[in-house]
C-alpha cells in the first residue's frame, strides 16, 4: 500500500517533467512537419499563392529518376560510412581512452576536424583531391590516382566519405569515450588479476559494457551519414554528371533555392519513413542484444 | 559541483540575453520622415549602395532610404516573403526568381514611372520575355547589365599577335594557333557546374532565339531542335581546354586565367573582379563568342543583372518613386557603375569599363540577348544536366541530353506550361 | 586500489602519427589565412608554400568585417545559452522517460515519438518555422535558442536515457525511502552523476551550434544581429571568394569551440574519478 502511493508520487513527477517538455517539441517540431506534410500536397513553391494537387507530387517521387538516383547514393553512402565510422571511432576512443602521453591533447586535435567550416573543408580538400593525390599519383606511378576522384563519375562519393567519415569519427569517438567511461575500473582490475590478455579483455568486458553506446552511435551516426549535406555541398555540390546528389542535398537544392517546396516536402516525408523505419530496426536489433547481455 | 557550475553559465547566458536583446524594434521614425527600405541582392555592392544612400538622404528632407545589401539575400528574401514583411523596393536580377515572384503576384505595376521610357529597348524586351503570362504592366526597371563572352589576356594576345575572331571558324583556328603555339587556349571550370552555363548562354544567344524557352511552352517548338547546334559546338570547346576539366572549380579557373596558364577563358564580366584579386595588374580583354558563320548573327550575351522592384505592399508609392527617380539620375548610375562596372541599362553615354571595349559596338547598336538560363527552372539544374552531356562520351550523347531537356523541362514546367496554353486558349476564344 | 601509471608509448607514438591526418589540413588553412590573395596558386608547391611574410593584417581585417566580438558575443550567448538549457531540460526529461519507459508503455511511446523527430529534415520545417517564429514575436535570438533546444532533444535524450542504462535504479529508491523527492533526489544524486554525459551533451550540442548558418540565418533574417557564421557569409559573393580573410576569420572562430572542448573533456574524464559509476 505505502509502496503504491510512492510510486505514484513519482509517477506524477515524471509526468510533470515530461509534458511540458512534450508541448515544446510538439510546437517547434510536429506542427511544423504537420504543415509540411500538408504542403506535400500542393505545388507550393515557398511563397506566393499555390493549388492542391493531391497525390501527384508522391506519385511522381516514384517516376523521377533523379529522386532514385540520389536515395541509392546515399543509402551506399550511409552503409560505407557507418562501418567505418564505428570501428574507427572505437578504436580511437580505446587508444584516446588507454594511458598514454599528451592526452587532453591527442583528443583536442582528433576533435578539430568537426569544428571546422564548410567553406575550409571544401578548399582544403578540394585542392588535396584536384592537385596534391593527383601529383603524388603521378610522381610514383599509380594511375587511378592520377586524376581527381571528384571529377570521377564512379569514384566521387568516395571522396565524399573520405570528408565525411574524417568529420564524422571525432563526434563518435566523444560519445564512446564517454561510454568507456562507464566502464568501472576495477572491472579491468579484476581481468588482470585473472590474467586475461588485452583481445579477451576488450570482447568480454569492455565490449559489453559500452553496447548501449554502440547503439547510440549506430543510430547517430547512421542518422548523420543518411543525412549528409555539408560535405555534398562543400565539395561536390552533387556532381560530376549528378552523381553525388544526396537526399538532403536534393531536398535542400530543390525545395529552397528552386521552387519545388510541395514535391520536396513529399519527398522529405518519404524520406522520414524511411529513416525512422531503419533505425527503429537498429534500437530493436540492438535493443535485444543488450538485454541478452 | 558540475550543477552549480552549469547553473551559473546558464543563469550567465540568459542574463545577458534579456540584456541585449531588442525585443522588436519600433518602425516609427522619430524625426517623421517617410522611410524607404530598399533591399539588394548584391553584397559585393554594399559601398557603392552606401554612398547613394547618403546623398539621397543629404538631399531629402522628407524620405529616408534605408538600403540593406545582406548575405545570402534571396534566401533572406524568401524567408522574408514568407512572414510577409515585404521591403518597398528589392533590387534583384532579371532571371527566374523574377519570374517566380511575378507570378506570384509581390510586385506593383510601375508602368507609370516616367524612367522607363529611358531604358534600352533590348532591356525591356528581356522583361517582357521573362514574363510567363505576358502582362500589361511593367513591374521592373532595368539598372545595370552585365555581358558575357570569352575572356582574354590581352598581353599574350598583343605578343602574339593573336586577333579577336568573328566567326565560329576564326575562333577554332584561333584555338588551333593558341595551341600550337605551346599555350593552353581555353580553361573551363566544369567542377562547379554552373560555369558550363557561362558558354552554354554566350552561344546559345546567337544559336537559338531569345523566346525559345516561351515557344517551347506554346507547344511550337522542341529543344531538340533549338538546342542542336549550341550542343554541338559546346563540346567542341573541350578540344581545347585542360584536361578532365571537370576536376577543376571555377575558383581554379579563375586563378589558372590570372596567373597566364590559359589564353581564354569563357565566363561572363563577373568573374573579373576574382581574377583581378589574384593579379591586379592583369590586362583583361572580352569579346563576344563568335558562334555563326556569319558574324552579322552573332548577338552578344548581355542580362539585366540589377533591377528595381517595387513590393506590391509598399505603402508609400510616391516616396518610392522618388527614390527611383534618384536611382536613375545619370550621376547615381555612374556612382554604381564606377564601383562595380557594367553595362548601365539606360540610354546615355556611360564610361564602359575598359574589359568590355570589344563589345562597344554590340552595346552601342543594341544587339544583344538574355542569358538563355534566366528562363530555366533551378531545381531542373540544366547546369548539372550539361555536365553530364559533356561526360557522356557516347556517340548518341548529345540526342540524350536533348531528349532529356524536353522531357524533364516538360516535368518541371508542367503547371507553367498549363498555364500558357489556357492564356493561349482564352486569348484564342477571345479573338 | 593501486592504480595501473605504466604509459603505453607505442600507442602514444602512433597517435601522434595520426594526428597528421589533422594537421595536414590546418596547415593549409592555416598558411592560406596569412597569404594574400595574389600568392594565390593552383600548382602544389606553392601552395604548400609558406607565406611571403607573416602579418597579423587579414586576421585585423577579418575581425573588422565580421564586427567580431559583436558576432562572438552573439554565437556565444546563443551556444551558451542552447547547452545551458539542454542540460537542464533535456536531462531531467531524459530521466523522467528513461526510468519510465521500462515498466510503462505511454513513455515507451513518448520515447520513440521525440527520438524519432531526429529524423525529420529541416527543409521541410524551415519554411513553417520561419512563418511560426515570426507570428510568435520569436524572429529573434531567443527564437534560435528555443529551436535549438528542440532540434537537439532528441539526441541528447537518446544520450541521455542510454547513459541512465548504467545507472542502478536501487540509488533513487534508498533515497526515496529516506523521504526525499524524486525530484530532489533527481537533483541531488542522478544530475551529478550524470556529469560524463553532460559534458558529452554540451559538446555535441556545441559542435551543431557553433557553425550552424540556415537557422540563424532564415530566423533573425533582418534583425541586423549576426552570429559568426552569418557574418562569415560576407567572404563570399556569388562569383568571388575571399579565402585568405575567410580562413583567417574561420580559424579565429575556430579557438573558443576548441577551448569548450578542452574544457568538457576534463568533465567527461572526472567521471571515473568522482568513483560516481560504479556497478
Amino acid at each position: 500500500m505505502k509502496k503504491n502511493k510512492k510510486m505514484s508520487s513519482r509517477d506524477k513527477t515524471y509526468w510533470a517533467i515530461t509534458i511540458p517538455v512534450l508541448i515544446l517539441f510538439f510546437t517547434f517540431n510536429t506542427l511544423p512537419m504537420i504543415k509540411g506534410f500538408v504542403y506535400s500536397f500542393t505545388n507550393y513553391r515557398g511563397y506566393g499563392t499555390y493549388e492542391y494537387v493531391g497525390l501527384r507530387n508522391y506519385i511522381d517521387l516514384f517516376s523521377d529518376a533523379r529522386v532514385g538516383k540520389s536515395y541509392l547514393f546515399t543509402f551506399k553512402y550511409a552503409l560505407a560510412g557507418t562501418v567505418l565510422v564505428n570501428v574507427l571511432s572505437l578504436v580511437m576512443a580505446l587508444g584516446l581512452n588507454s594511458k598514454i602521453r599528451f592526452k587532453s591533447a591527442l583528443r583536442g586535435i582528433y576533435f578539430i576536424p568537426n569544428v571546422l567550416g564548410g567553406l575550409v573543408i571544401g578548399f582544403i580538400f578540394s585542392f588535396i583531391f584536384t592537385y596534391i593525390l593527383p601529383a603524388a599519383g603521378t610522381a610514383l606511378h599509380i594511375g587511378w590516382l592520377q586524376n581527381s576522384i571528384l571529377a570521377s563519375e564512379k569514384a566521387a562519393w568516395i571522396g565524399v566519405l573520405i570528408v565525411g567519415v574524417w568529420q564524422a569519427v571525432a563526434m563518435n569517438t566523444i560519445i564512446y569515450i564517454s561510454g568507456l567511461q562507464t566502464v568501472p575500473e576495477d572491472v579491468y582490475e579484476a581481468c588482470m588479476l585473472d590474467g586475461a590478455n588485452k583481445w579477451t579483455e576488450f570482447f568480454k568486458v569492455t565490449l559489453p559494457l559500452v553496447v548501449p553506446f554502440i547503439t547510440i552511435n549506430l543510430v547517430l551516426s547512421t542518422k548523420n551519414l543518411l543525412m549528409v549535406f555539408d560535405q555534398i555541398m562543400s565539395l561536390t555540390k552533387g556532381g560530376p554528371a549528378q552523381s553525388t546528389e544526396s537526399i538532403s542535398y536534393l531536398i535542400y537544392r530543390n525545395g529552397m533555392d528552386g521552387g519545388q517546396f510541395g514535391f520536396q516536402s513529399a519527398n522529405a516525408v518519404l524520406f522520414f519513413i524511411v529513416i525512422v523505419a531503419i533505425s527503429i530496426f537498429q534500437m530493436t536489433v540492438l535493443g535485444k542484444k543488450e538485454e541478452q547481455l | 559541483m558540475a550543477k552549480r557550475k552549469i547553473l551559473k553559465v546558464f543563469f550567465a547566458a540568459m542574463a545577458a540575453l534579456g540584456a541585449t536583446s531588442l525585443w522588436g524594434c519600433g518602425q516609427e521614425r522619430a524625426d517623421r520622415k517617410v522611410e524607404v527600405e530598399l533591399v539588394s541582392y548584391k553584397p559585393e555592392a554594399v559601398a557603392a549602395f552606401e554612398q547613394i544612400a547618403q546623398r539621397f538622404n543629404e538631399t531629402h528632407d522628407d524620405i529616408y532610404l534605408a538600403v540593406e545589401s545582406p548575405n545570402e539575400a534571396m534566401t533572406i528574401l524568401k524567408t522574408r516573403f514568407v512572414r510577409e514583411d515585404y521591403p518597398d523596393i528589392v533590387g534583384i536580377g532579371g532571371d527566374i526568381n523574377y519570374s517566380n515572384f511575378l507570378d506570384a503576384g509581390l510586385f506593383m505595376d510601375i508602368s507609370d514611372f516616367e524612367g522607363l521610357a529611358e531604358v534600352k529597348p533590348s532591356y525591356l524586351d528581356m522583361l517582357e520575355e521573362l514574363e510567363f503570362i505576358p502582362t500589361e504592366g511593367s513591374y521592373a526597371l532595368p539598372y545595370v547589365a552585365n555581358a558575357a563572352g570569352i575572356l582574354y589576356n590581352k598581353d599574350m594576345f598583343t605578343e602574339h599577335g593573336w586577333t579577336v575572331p568573328q566567326t565560329w571558324s576564326e575562333f577554332l583556328g584561333l584555338c588551333g594557333e593558341i595551341q600550337d603555339s605551346g599555350v593552353q587556349p581555353l580553361y573551363l571550370g566544369y567542377k562547379d557546374t554552373w560555369t558550363c552555363l557561362a558558354p552554354w548562354n554566350a552561344l546559345a544567344v546567337g544559336l537559338a532565339d531569345s523566346d525559345t524557352c516561351n515557344q517551347v511552352n506554346m507547344g511550337n517548338t522542341t529543344f531538340e531542335a533549338a538546342y542542336r547546334e549550341t550542343a554541338e559546338k559546346i563540346r567542341v570547346l573541350l578540344d581545347y581546354a585542360e584536361p578532365n576539366p571537370y576536376a577543376y572549380s571555377y575558383n581554379d579557373a579563375c586563378t589558372a586565367f590570372a596567373r597566364g596558364e590559359t589564353a581564354m577563358y569563357p565566363i561572363g564580366s563577373y568573374a573579373i573582379p576574382q581574377i583581378k584579386s589574384v593579379n591586379p595588374d592583369m590586362n583583361i580583354g572580352s569579346f563576344v563568342f563568335p558562334a555563326n558563320e556569319n558574324e552579322a548573327d552573332n548577338l552578344l550575351n548581355s542580362g539585366i543583372d540589377l533591377q528595381f522592384c517595387v513590393m506590391k505592399e509598399s505603402k508609400n508609392k510616391e516616396a518610392v518613386y522618388e527614390v527611383l527617380r534618384f536611382l536613375y539620375e545619370d550621376a547615381t548610375i555612374q556612382i554604381y557603375l564606377d564601383d562595380q562596372g557594367g553595362i548601365a541599362c539606360k540610354e546615355g553615354e556611360f564610361a564602359l569599363p575598359a574589359e568590355l571595349e570589344d563589345m562597344s559596338a554590340y552595346i552601342r547598336d543594341d544587339r544583344m540577348a538574355d542569358y538563355q538560363d534566366h528562363h530555366y527552372p533551378s531545381e531542373m539544374s540544366v547546369d548539372a544536366m550539361i555536365q553530364t552531356y559533356l561526360l557522356d562520351q557516347s556517340d548518341s550523347a548529345a540526342d540524350t541530353f536533348l531528349q532529356r531537356f524536353d522531357t524533364d523541362w516538360k516535368r518541371y514546367n508542367r503547371d507553367l506550361i498549363r498555364k500558357v496554353q489556357e492564356y493561349q486558349q482564352e486569348m484564342g476564344g477571345a479573338r | 586500489m593501486k592504480k595501473d601509471t605504466r604509459i603505453n608509448w607505442v600507442l602514444t607514438v602512433v597517435l601522434i602519427l595520426g594526428t597528421i591526418t589533422v594537421f595536414f589540413p590546418l596547415y593549409m588553412a592555416f598558411i592560406i589565412a596569412f597569404k594574400q590573395p595574389s600568392e594565390m596558386t593552383n600548382d602544389v608547391a606553392g601552395a604548400l608554400a609558406l607565406p611571403a611574410k607573416w602579418s597579423l593584417d587579414n586576421f585585423r581585417q577579418a575581425m573588422e568585417v565580421t564586427d567580431f566580438w559583436h558576432s562572438l558575443g552573439n554565437s556565444l550567448l546563443i551556444t551558451l545559452g542552447t547547452i545551458g538549457l539542454a542540460i537542464l531540460i533535456h536531462s531531467v526529461a531524459g530521466y523522467a522517460i528513461g526510468r519510465s519507459m521500462a515498466k510503462k508503455k505511454s513513455f515507451r511511446i513518448i520515447y520513440l515519438y521525440i527520438v524519432s523527430g531526429m529524423f525529420v529534415p529541416f527543409s521541410i520545417l524551415m519554411m513553417p518555422l520561419v512563418k511560426q517564429t515570426a507570428q510568435m514575436g520569436l524572429g529573434n535570438r531567443l527564437g534560435v535558442i528555443l529551436l535549438y533546444l528542440v532540434f537537439y532533444m532528441p539526441m541528447n535524450i537518446l544520450l541521455y536515457t542510454g547513459y541512465l542504462k548504467n545507472i542502478p535504479a536501487v540509488m533513487e529508491e534508498a533515497a526515496g525511502i529516506d523521504g526525499a523527492t524524486t525530484w530532489s533526489t533527481y537533483w541531488k544524486i542522478i544530475f551529478p552523476m550524470m556529469s560524463p554525459m553532460h559534458a558529452t551533451v554540451a559538446v555535441l550540442t556545441a559542435l551543431g551550434t557553433w557553425n550552424d548558418v540556415m537557422t540563424p540565418l532564415v530566423i533573425m533574417a533582418g534583425t541586423g544581429e549576426n552570429t559568426l557564421p552569418l557574418a562569415q557569409l560576407n567572404f563570399q559573393t556569388q562569383f568571388g571568394t575571399n579565402y585568405n580573410l575567410a580562413f583567417a576569420s574561420y580559424i579565429l572562430s575556430l579557438i573558443p569551440i576548441l577551448i569548450f572542448y578542452i574544457v568538457c573533456q576534463k568533465q567527461i574524464l572526472s567521471g571515473v574519478a568522482n568513483g560516481a559509476v560504479k556497478g
